[in-house]
């Protein structure tokens, strides 16, 4: 076990490592320059070299490499080349509004996603099939075109909800949920639509399972097989493909923080990857990545508690 | 973005009984399967639309896409504009279909690169071993453990605005998952003994692979090509979108829905276009992906309205003494063949009944319509079931679960796989005994004890604690009797509980049934290929084949004087020989196999294997009475039975029969 843990700790550890290092690689390869960007538009040579100079571009690639490892390792993110802002301070002050969205819209994809596919499983004939259909062209769908619908529907034709813009849940909690209901809404459809077909594949597989006629040869309630032992069954399936979807959520929140002005991560990737803020690119994949590691290492630990094989193993 | 290969049919028959009939030789067709599909015509269609359009797009549109309409600008579907204008008067439907090059293309170089990279990876760590293979996957789990949407932004940072260069590399990173995918078959298919037989004859590694490997490759690397595709359309849809598109006046899908956003106050209209379009392709490649997969038409079969049989009989038993009572019981397949026809016995409280037969001969289907637990699509088609005076045929779900388990329980095969894989021992049987016996937790707990104890179990404290996969099989299926034996049940239905077991296990199970037999008053039906069971254990048998019951009796009468040419061989093909009595030079053969259920033969269904077979065989006729109280399905029975004629060892040759009398049929096939 412990040698387990430690083995996907070096991975966890390694993969960061990797998505610098791949980062790092494709900034030295682009053709720009960060003393480009800093100096600003209609810069000449020199003062470009001058920047450059000055934030250490034109030393080797392995040192500059080497800096950047350390600084990381020290927590220290550096400044944007464009405003100068503490990268680490902004970033800080960005991740809960991404990883509150992408950890509610998972948690209501989870909720709406097992019930429709439980459904699906259990009722079967038309039921399932349009639940499956409907899925499938939920999961068809781009975020930010549903995200447009629910604008016109929720907020300018019933007025219930904002449009856009971000509350801060500290000056106003209510504000806050509401500010960021449809976005939520948004990414739970593709959320919700892909682990309902992950549920009704997990429970149609457990409810073939030899065990569950043991269990009907011994009586046993309806209710009882399907909602304890085959759910339980299926639980493990639905539980990891919850983490990729919280992943991939974190991710798809890109989009979403762009189409309603919520101030996140994905909001600050997208403003330095048009900006060429190779600091502030960086050190926004090295966030993504080490919440992408996490959420992975949490997902293996609740996995092996879910499964009795990896729990007594 | 991973492919799990679903599969959804339902197992109608598990492996006892191939309940299919067999198909008709399939007709050779050129068309692939998926294109026989409605989804996968529409998927295949679309698809080639949109590129064709897109790519011809220049020779046919209305309008430029650059050209404005400034008189109509913002204008809804007309007939000058069929999709409407944007707020620079500009044709939707011209700049739509223009902008589809872009997003099919990109997704193509994409798969192409993530394909061109994940195969060969996967093929060289499947026949590289273990380490090259520990390598490769290492790097890939890092690879697929990256923020894609976030890592393509940094990308665009770094390299800037080049879509096909950006999709490329996203190919690179998803050739990860293409990787994991195909290793997972590229393994399973070397596992196959036909590829190392291949190696074996000298076949180069290169050739093992286009000829084994890559085909068998193809149907999942297509399923798992057309659901990346899509990914990959909504990805370039999502840059373009974030402005990382071709830029202005160039029309791009994401970049035109986000124009809509824009304009979402004075004319909602402008989102639907470009969104249907957008979505209508990316289902388009979903679609394909599950034809290809072989989805979508089989979920369409679920349980029809099942028969209820109303029970044929309302008489009273024959046998007052009798407990249960089958008669004329038949199986079938709803809407298929017929699986079980006519099988009628019955079993006395505290007795041992053995059905016994070779594999598909419906002995299962019998012993679990007992209990109402046929699988789905199987149903009883006719008969009756009395359990102590109660017809079970025909009883709805919730009353049979006032019989299950209480009063009929069951154990099965698998001991393995019988008990649920999540919960403790503990759990699986306290549940049941509290359900049963109105007891408390801590109660329940003792008597779950108590009963480990009662079936040979002797740390029962460990093995309450323990979960199934912790046990071995002769443990396993000790604890599912202790589960059988919560509701204290008066009849048990024991599914070849022993096959699954060691020899030496199998004897322990056996000592134990025949101990709870004697001990408890159990009455037992046991499903068994093996004599060597039945000789051990039953007081009656009957033998089945092919659906119907061959012969019957008491145990002593069946084995020791069978008269069915089919028991007769059975006792010839057994290995296990009687203490005292010289062991055969060879076993006795029975040639051929059962015949699948909806191809049986009319008159006697053992007639095309059976050394004594003659004409009068192929007629139908009704079972005789044969040993007391049991009865035996063969015309020439009687004939047999006189010159005392036995299944030989040699089954072949016209000299093979004991007796000169006693024909052989002259061809086996031609009864058929």
């Amino acid at each position: 076990m412990l040698a387990y843990v430690a083995r996907r700790l070096a991975l966890a550890v390694g993969t960061v490592f990797a998505a610098v290092l791949i980062t790092f690689l494709l900034v030295h390869a682009g053709q720009g320059s960060p003393g480009a960007v800093k100096a600003g538009a209609g810069a000449t040579a020199a003062e470009i070299a001058q920047a450059n100079h000055e934030l250490g571009w034109d030393r080797a690639l392995w040192v500059q490499f080497a800096d950047t490892i350390g600084h990381l390792i020290r927590l220290d993110l550096g400044t944007s080349l464009i405003d100068g802002r503490d990268l680490g301070h902004d970033l800080f002050t960005r991740l809960p509004v991404t990883g509150s969205i992408a950890l509610l819209a998972t948690l209501l994809s989870g909720v709406v996603g097992v019930v429709l596919g439980v459904t699906a499983a259990v009722r079967g004939g038309r039921v399932g099939q349009s639940i499956n259909s409907g899925a499938g062209v939920a999961l068809s769908l781009p975020a930010f075109w549903v995200g447009i619908l629910f604008v016109y529907v929720l907020s300018l034709q019933l007025g219930w909800l904002p449009a856009t813009g971000y509350v801060p849940f500290a000056d106003d909690p209510v504000g806050w949920i509401t500010s960021l209901l449809i976005p939520i809404l948004t990414l739970a459809v593709g959320g919700a639509a892909m682990i309902a077909r992950t549920a009704a594949v997990g429970m149609r597989e457990a409810l073939q399972q030899e065990h569950i006629r043991t269990l009907r040869a011994m009586g046993t309630p309806t209710w009882r097989i399907r909602y304890v032992h085959a759910l339980r069954y299926a639980s493990v399936p639905v539980v990891s493909v919850l983490g990729i979807q919280f992943i991939a959520l974190f991710g798809g929140s890109v989009i979403i923080e762009n189409l309603f002005a919520l101030p996140g991560l994905g909001q600050t990737s997208q403003i330095a990857a048009a900006g060429h803020d190779f600091p502030a690119l960086i050190s926004v994949v090295v966030v993504a990545t080490a919440v992408v590691v996490l959420t992975n290492l949490l997902l293996d630990l609740v996995v092996a508690a879910l499964d009795p094989k990896v729990r007594t193993a | 973005m991973s492919v799990q290969p679903v599969t959804d049919v339902s197992s109608v028959a598990g492996s006892e009984v191939a309940t299919e009939p067999v198909p008709p030789v399939a007709r050779r067709s050129r068309v692939p399967g998926f294109l026989r599909r409605p989804g996968g015509v529409f998927g295949a269609v679309w698809l080639v639309f949109v590129l064709a359009a897109a790519l011809t797009a220049s020779l046919w549109r209305p309008y430029e896409v650059d050209e404005q309409d400034l008189a109509n600008r913002l204008a809804l579907p007309s007939g000058t504009h069929w999709l409407g204008t944007d707020a620079l008067g500009r044709d939707i439907l011209s700049r739509i279909f223009t902008a589809g090059a872009l997003p099919l293309l990109a997704s193509a170089l994409m798969l192409v690169v993530a394909f061109g990279i994940g195969l060969p990876l996967a093929l060289v760590a499947a026949e590289r071993g273990r380490r090259v293979e520990g390598v490769i996957s290492r790097v890939t789990e890092t690879l697929m453990a990256l923020p894609l949407i976030i890592l393509l932004l940094a990308v665009i940072g770094a390299i800037g605005n080049k879509l096909y260069a950006v999709m490329a590399i996203l190919g690179v990173l998803i050739s990860a998952a293409v990787y994991r995918v195909l290793l997972g078959v590229a393994k399973s298919v070397r596992q196959r003994l036909y590829v190392d037989a291949a190696r074996v004859n000298g076949l180069g590694s290169l050739r093992v692979n286009l000829l084994h490997v890559l085909p068998s490759m193809a149907r999942v690397a297509a399923v798992q090509a057309a659901q990346l595709f899509g990914i990959g359309l909504l990805m370039v849809a999502g840059l373009a979108f974030l402005g990382f598109g071709p830029g202005e006046p160039e029309p791009s899908w994401g970049f035109m829905i986000q124009d809509a956003s824009t304009h979402i106050y004075d004319a909602p209209w402008l989102m639907v276009p470009t969104g249907l379009i957008l979505a209508i392709t990316v289902v388009a490649a979903n679609e394909l992906a599950d034809a290809i997969a072989g989805k979508g038409t089989d979920e369409k079969r679920r349980p029809l309205r099942r028969r209820r049989v109303v029970a044929s009989s309302e008489a009273p038993p024959a046998d007052p003494t009798a407990v249960l009572e089958v008669r004329d019981l038949s199986v079938a397949v709803d809407g298929g063949p017929q699986l079980v026809t006519g099988v009628s016995f019955s079993l006395r409280a505290g007795q041992v009944l053995g059905l016994v037969g070779e594999s598909g001969c419906g002995k299962t289907m019998t012993a679990r319509s007992l209990l109402g637990l046929l699988p789905d699509g199987v149903s009883v088609s006719g008969g009756s079931i009395l359990w102590r005076g109660r017809e079970l045929v025909g009883m709805s779900d919730p009353q049979l679960n006032t019989v299950r388990g209480r009063e009929i329980a069951m154990i099965s095969q698998e001991p393995m796989v019988a008990l649920d894989p999540m919960f403790s021992i503990a759990y699986q049987l306290i549940q049941p005994i509290r359900r049963f016996r109105g007891v408390g937790r801590a109660e329940a707990r003792t008597i779950a004890a108590e009963l480990l104890g009662q079936v040979g179990i002797v740390d029962a404290q460990r093995v309450l604690s323990s979960y199934p996969h912790q046990l071995s099989g002769g443990m396993a299926q000790r604890v599912c009797i202790a589960l059988a034996l919560t509701g204290e049940p008066e009849l048990l239905v024991a599914d070849e509980p022993t096959t699954a077991l060691d020899v030496t296990v199998q004897a322990e199970i056996l000592i134990l049934l025949r101990s709870l037999v004697r001990d408890t008053g159990l009455s037992v039906v046991i499903v068994s290929h093996d004599l060597g069971v039945v000789a051990d254990i039953c007081d009656e048998v009957v033998v089945m084949y092919a659906g119907e019951v061959a012969e019957s009796g008491t145990a002593a009468a069946v084995l020791d004087d069978a008269a069915h040419p089919y028991t007769m061989a059975l006792l010839g093909a057994n290995p296990h020989v009687p203490e005292g009595e010289p062991v055969p030079l060879r076993l006795a053969s029975i040639p051929g196999t059962v015949p699948p259920p909806g191809s049986w033969p009319t008159g006697c269904r053992f007639a095309t294997r059976c050394q004594f077979a003659q004409e009068q065989c192929t007629v139908p006729f009704v079972s005789l009475p044969a040993h007391g109280d049991g009865s035996v399905r063969c015309i020439r029975v009687e004939e047999l039975t006189r010159h005392h004629a036995t299944w030989d060892a040699e089954a072949v040759g016209a000299g093979a029969a004991t007796d000169a009398t006693v024909e052989p049929a002259p061809t086996a096939g031609a009864l058929s």
